[in-house]
This record gives C-alpha cells, structure tokens and sequence, in this order.
C-alpha cells in the first residue's frame, strides 16, 4: 500500500484565477507594445478613410461610410485577434516559455481562451479608433451615425466566432509551427469573401454560401448592416439565415476549434513538437 | 510507505513510425527527498525522457508518474507538485520583469496572488534578485536569468523539481549560487530533485544517485559512492616523492611525471609485497616519500567509461 504525496494547497477554483492570470498577462503585453497599438489606431482609420474615398471616386460618400465601416471593424476584430494569438503563441513556442506553460494543473484550454481574451481587448483601441472615426466622418457629412445596442449581439458573434478559428490556428502553430503564411492568407480571404467590403448579397451564391457557414465574422456582419442600415431587429433580421444560424456559426466554430486545438496538441505531444523550433 | 517521488515503468518511445527508439524499456524509481543524476550523451534519450515525466511528450509505451500520480491520466494532481528548469529553453518571458514573472507563474501553477506574491519575495530575496525584481528579465545576465527560471519553477513549492542544465552557460560565482541553492533544496527542504547536466563534478558533489542512459537504455543506476567505487582500481596508485633532477629508476609498468615540487608516480602493483619493494626502491634512491594514495576515478572518468563501451547488442 502506497500513499500520495501531498499536493501543495492551490487556489479555488484555479480555472478562473488563472484566466484571470493569462487576459492579465496579455493586458502587460499590450501597454508594452503600445507603439504598434498606437500605429494600428491610425493606420487601420486612414485605410478606411481611403477605401471609402475610392468607392466613391473621391468622395466620402454617407451611404458608403457606414457600411465600410461595420466591415471594417469585423475585419479589425478577426485581424488582431487572431494575428495577436497567432505571434504570442509562435513567440512562447520559439522561445520555450510555452512548455513552461503546459507545467501546470490547469488545461492548456485554460491559457489559450484567456489568450483569446485578452486579443479581444486588445482589438478593442483599433475598433473604437475606427468607429470615432466613422462617427466623425458621418457626423461632418451631415449625417446620423447609427447606433441600436442589439448590434452588439452580431459584434459578440464575430468574437466568438473568431476565437474558434484562433484555436485551430493555433494548433497548426504547435505541429507546424511557421504558418504565417496561412495565417496571413486566412485574414486576406476573409476581407475578401467575408462580406466586410464586398456584401454577401454582391458575391456569387455558393461564394456567400460558404462565406455564412465558415468565416466568423460573415453572418455578424450581414446582421449588423442589416439592423443599422435597414432598421432590421435581432428577432427578424432579414439575412438569409437568421438570428438562428447568427447565434449558432460562432459556437460551432468554437466547438470545432476547440475539437481541432485538442487533436493538433496532442500530434505535437506525440511528434515532440511542442516546444521545439 | 510513500508512493515514489519519481516512478518510470518499461518507457518506449518512437519518433514516427519507423524512427529508432529514442527511449527503450527504461525504468527507473526515485525515492522522496533524494537527488539524482540523470546523465547520458547527447542523443542519449535524456530530454526525450524528462519531456515524458513532464507531460510534455506522449510515450509510446510505459507509464510516468510524479508522487504516485500518472503524468498523463492524473496530469493535474502531478503537475500540482512538479517544476522543472528545461534546457534550451529561456523557460521564462523575457519581455516581463522577475517579479511579473513569478506572479504570473505561480498563478499559472493555481496559486493566489497573495500566496505567490509572498512565495515570490522569499524566492527573490534568497537568490539576491529582491532589489532588480522589477526590471524587465531580458536586460539580466545569464545567470540572474537563470536563477529567475528557477524561482519560477519553485514558486508554488514543489516536492519534485526537475532542472535541466541548469547551470550552462554560467560563470563560477551563479554556478556556486545555483549549486547552494540545489543543496539547501535537497538537505534543507527535503526536495525531491532530477538533475541533467554535463558538469559532472556538480552531479558528484550533490547527487545520492546517478543514472546513466545510453542510446535509450540505461547503463547503470547506482548509488554514486557505490557507482566510483565499482569503478576504483584497487591495484593503481599514485606516489608523490620530493622532485629531483635525477632520472628516477622505476618498475616496469610505472611512470614518473616530474613536476615543480614533486614528482608523480602511477602505476599498478600485484601485491603488497610489490608495493612495499617500490618504497623501498624510493627510499633507496634518496627520493622522499611526499604522499601515496590509491586512485579513485571521478564521476567524469566512470561517466566516459560507461558511455564510451561497445553498444549491447
């Protein structure tokens, strides 16, 4: 008969401490690069600017400011969430901090969405660059800048929705390691068949299609022109698959993702990949 | 009786699914509160090994426990009392200062931040980083990194520390720094400790026990007195005498090395009836007998004997 050895006493419940831990560690690292926040805060406003000016043939026109811009900002959230836990994650990888991070009792699931948290927030001084700079140019224009709060239920789908496609990008990065390449790709295909310049409806059938059921920011984005540009409600929005499928793509892709993270993690514990470069 | 502190069982590993093992069948009990040597060439199987006992790596048969606890199906009750310095690897973030560091890794092990920050300042202040805790660990010498990452890995007050190399790279002074620090862990502390490294006289002075790999398999896992005296050659002796110009006149199978104060006599006797008949033959020869000690190899001498025999087949 063999006894254990006693565990060191550990906070309870250490889920939430150490998300609390990580969205704080990635709230360091953003005041730390706060030059590159800073350069995304207004080079993310001039290129909306510039592409609404060029739409317009010169112009700033009211009736194109407002749909660029919820583009824009789904595009602004998919971008530095996923290109923020994209290189943190590539960083800890090169570096060998993250097998320090997989020392602990927690799940890995517990570091990774609080990695996602924290590029959340930090997605967050670029979104509200881009929207003073909207509310700017639409109130100069003469124009109403919409605002209807349940517009914030598509914006918590594009989250959500990217932080499953975040996941499965980041179990590529523990087997494959330097898919940038990919994940630059993935950002591009998005801004272009992902309805944030192009609408959906202007796209061919199965393009928009596809686009619906598997880019994140897609359905959020039909919702969000459909509620500010067209008065539709959350309850009748009027897209082609409904608040339904609005509510379901992001959980299907976080289900997925996580699903994808979980099976990449362990073929990078079998391969020994997980802090090798 | 106490599960073992450290418990491998018949632990294979392959890299795909034709790659050679990297580790084959090896075994290996650590009993509580003892510090051993895990030694072996590179390539031998070391890292592939403590990857495995730190969950890091999935063996492709065996088992791993910490404490009792299996590393893969108990992770989290394992991982609960193991830290680990790994090698190659800067194990902390840089870009964070000491005292971000350790609160961060110690929230990370399940602490709270009261109980790491208070664990933080005794780590900080015992390895002389208390007064730099808040610059950034990318501006600190190798070995002030290094004596980060190992408070990192002790704050949450591990039984089983692992530490890789832990002192590569670093100058005399953080080597001793490191060494005291392995030495109160072990004596003091009562830690359980599984030392890598390639400084053989640091295993020698701290290790109770040594393990030696070998293209997967280990070649011996003794007690390290038990291990050098295996390797003692009872038979060879040195003879320091008082150095003289003259050339001295020796039995066949021993050799003179004259230095600036004495000169030094090896070789092996038979008997002691041999022994006695070369102190004469000194005595004869007007030579002073400074000192006569049998020769006792050093852990490096037995580690290159081991690695460097004919593989089994």
């Amino acid at each position: 008969m063999t006894t254990m050895l006693s565990v060191p006493a550990l906070a309870s419940p250490g889920w939430a401490n150490a998300f609390g831990n990580e969205v704080g560690k990635g709230m360091r690292e953003l005041v730390a690069g706060w030059r590159a926040v800073l350069a995304e805060m207004i080079t993310f406003p001039v290129f909306y600017l510039l592409i609404v000016m060029f739409m317009g043939r010169g112009k700033l026109l009211e009736e194109l400011l407002v749909p660029v811009l919820i583009g824009l900002v789904g595009l602004a959230f998919i971008h530095e969430q996923i290109n923020r836990v994209f290189w943190s994650y590539l960083g800890d990888l090169q570096s060998g901090v993250l097998e320090q991070t997989y020392l602990t009792p927690l799940p890995s699931a517990v570091v990774v969405l609080g990695r996602q948290v924290a590029a959340v927030i930090g997605a967050l001084p670029v979104v509200a660059a881009l929207l003073a700079t909207g509310f700017v140019a639409v109130t100069v224009q003469g124009g109403m800048f919409p605002f209807e709060p349940a517009v914030l239920v598509p914006a918590a789908a594009i989250v959500v929705g990217t932080c499953g496609l975040a996941l499965v990008l980041c179990g590529l990065t523990l087997v494959f390691k330097r898919i940038e390449s990919i994940t630059q790709a993935s950002v591009a295909v998005y801004a272009i068949i992902g309805g944030t310049l192009v609408p959906l409806s202007a796209l061919p059938d199965p393009v928009a299609a596809a686009s619906r059921a598997l880019i994140p920011v897609a359905p959020g984005i039909e919702a969000a022109r459909a509620m500010l540009l067209d008065s539709a409600t959350l309850t009748d929005l009027g897209t082609v698959w409904g608040l339904g499928w609005l509510l379901l793509q992001p959980i299907l892709l976080t289900a997925a993702g996580v699903v994808v993270f979980n099976r990449l993690e362990r073929v990078a514990k079998s391969r020994g990949t997980l802090g090798r470069y | 009786m106490p599960a073992p502190a450290i418990a491998i069982t018949d632990l294979t590993k392959r890299y795909g699914d034709s790659g050679p093992l990297a580790v084959d069948g090896v075994s290996l009990t650590v009993e509580p509160g003892s510090v051993i040597g895990f030694l072996g060439p590179n390539g031998a199987g070391k890292t592939t090994t403590i990857k495995i006992l730190a969950g890091l790596l999935s063996a492709t048969s065996g088992t791993a426990s910490l404490g009792g606890f299996d590393v893969v199906r108990q992770r989290a009750s394992a991982m609960a009392q193991f830290g680990a310095v790994l090698e190659g690897s800067r194990n902390v973030y840089w870009t964070l200062s000491s005292w971000q560091n350790l609160i961060y890794f110690g929230r990370l092990k399940g602490l709270r931040r009261s109980a790491a920050a208070a664990r933080a300042e005794r780590l900080l202040t015992d390895l002389g980083l208390w007064e730099r805790r808040h610059e950034k660990v990318g501006g600190f010498s190798r070995g002030m990194q290094q004596k980060v990452a190992i408070a990192a890995a002790l704050i949450a007050d591990p039984a089983i520390i692992l530490l890789d190399e832990p002192t590569l790279g670093l100058d005399v002074a953080a080597t001793r720094t490191v060494k005291d620090l392995i030495r109160a862990l072990a004596r003091d502390e009562g830690k359980t400790i599984l030392l890598t490294t390639h400084q053989l006289d640091v295993v020698e002075e701290l290790c109770d026990r040594v393990a030696v790999i070998r293209e997967g398999r280990f070649v011996t896992d003794l007690p390290t007195g038990t291990l050098l005296s295996q390797f003692r050659k009872h038979d060879h002796y040195e003879i320091r005498v008082e150095a003289r110009t003259e050339p001295v006149v020796l039995p066949d199978g021993f050799t003179a090395a004259r230095g600036d104060e004495d000169t030094v006599i090896t070789g092996q006797v038979q008997d002691g009836d041999d022994l006695y008949a070369l102190i004469e033959s000194l005595r004869g020869q007007g030579l002073p007998l400074r000192s006569l000690a049998q020769i006792q190899p050093n852990l490096e001498a037995v580690f290159l004997s081991l690695v460097e025999e004919p593989a089994r087949g």
